[in-house]
């Protein structure tokens, strides 16, 4: 298995080295502004990485999504919240509005980390990629360097990252509207900055430390904590096909929702 | 050969807590408070995501044959806890434990990334996961 996976990571790492050109010269057309740089010290953070069942919220005091109204939202962001028919939660429902449900949209970074699948972390010098065997979905982290001005919205944001000590920094600004930070449906907007603190808080473990600032959907910053299990699993493959969900959603969802009873 | 939907157990099942469930969908339209059990034939096999699902017919309290659907979590998980795409097969005859739909309908779900009910096929019986709380719950 070990060789599977150190062969599995030496082909990743040829192929990302393809596309590694593009946030580069990006880097290089930017105007450059002041970025965190590393510590010397680079923690070890590979592995294959378990997200357990059961995270639906980025409430840190609701993580179920029992109150979905509690977090700090501006009205901007409680209409939206109000408008979302969420698939877990106190709202949860089968006839959901999720955009990554209903058509399989990107779920977004955030919502990467509640699936109960795996990702895994490789670690070269000038970038980190996470890659999540979730929809096969890859994040390049730029290591040092200052986000680029006048960035386009996107589906995952520009990312970069430092070292701080043992623990990875990845701040990431340049998000689009279209996705939900969680599975309870609470918004964002392209204001959306995020900081992700990732350290291994022992061989096993591995420690998120997630804050959230939008000022257009929230009053103010929050942030949350999940841990994740290092997993004997090697990565696998859970595509998101709209056909075969479109599929599931006709002859099993819609029929538990309709009325009256047997089919 | 003959069927039988025996409705054995409305079992309450409040230890297995309001949401159970974890994959990409909620426990809304099921009745997570209760499990029944069926016995009958498999008529198809859906090994394929976002959710396995297995097709079966069995009869209910007044001899009807009833088409039954019941869901099961996505193929990469159930590999995980230990079944594979050969595990259940059009023509096996099943014994299956579901959360049936709140609505009536013949739909049911057997298994999430936190769990996974009985399952007997063909006498034998596969790998069952309890329904252990997910773990911010």
């Amino acid at each position: 298995m070990r060789n599977r996976r150190i062969s599995f990571l030496k082909n990743l790492a040829v192929s990302v080295g393809l596309l590694c050109g593009a946030p580069a010269l990006l880097a290089q057309t930017a105007t450059p502004q002041p970025a965190a740089r590393s510590s010397s010290r680079v923690p070890d953070l590979s592995g294959n990485w378990a997200v357990k069942p059961g995270g639906t919220s980025w409430d840190p005091s609701d993580p179920s999504g029992s109150k979905p109204e509690q977090l700090p939202l501006t009205p901007w962001g409680l209409e939206r919240l109000r408008a979302a028919r969420p698939p877990f939660g106190a709202k949860q429902t089968f006839d959901p509005n999720d955009p990554h449900q209903r058509y399989c949209d990107p779920p977004g970074t955030l919502r990467m980390y509640s699936y109960p699948w795996q990702f895994t972390i490789l670690q070269t010098p000038a970038q980190i990629y996470l890659l999540f065997e979730y929809l096969h979905v890859w994040r390049i982290v730029t290591m040092d360097r200052p986000h680029p001005k006048d960035l386009d919205s996107t589906w995952l944001g520009d990312s970069v990252g430092h070292y701080e000590g043992g623990t990875l920094v990845i701040d990431t600004v340049g998000f689009n509207d279209k996705t939900w930070l969680d599975n309870v449906g609470h918004p964002h907007s392209d204001e959306l900055h995020t900081v992700e603190r990732l350290r291994r808080l022992n061989q096993d473990t591995l420690e998120l430390e997630l804050t959230i600032e939008d000022p257009k959907a929230y009053t103010h910053s929050f942030t949350s904590k999940r841990t994740f299990k290092l997993s004997s699993f090697p990565m696998g493959e859970t595509m998101c096909s709209l056909s075969e969900d479109q599929s599931f959603q006709q002859h099993i969802m819609d029929r538990t929702v309709s009325s009256p009873a047997a089919k | 050969m003959q069927t039988k939907l025996l409705l054995v157990s409305a079992v309450a099942v409040s230890l297995l807590i309001a949401d159970p469930a974890f994959a990409h969908h909620g426990t809304a339209g099921y009745d997570m408070a209760k499990i029944i059990t069926l016995t009958g034939t498999v008529t198809k096999v859906d090994w394929t995501n976002p959710h396995i699902v297995i097709y079966m017919d069995a009869k209910d309290a007044t001899a009807n044959i009833q088409h039954w659907s019941l869901e099961l979590s996505a193929p990469l998980l159930m590999q995980r806890f230990g079944w594979t795409k050969n595990s259940v097969k059009a023509g096996d005859q099943l014994v299956a434990e579901t959360h049936p739909a709140k609505n009536g309908a013949p739909v049911g779900t057997s298994g999430t990334a936190t769990f996974i009910l009985k399952f007997v096929v063909n006498g034998t019986p596969l790998p069952v996961v309890s329904g252990t709380p997910p773990p911010h719950e």
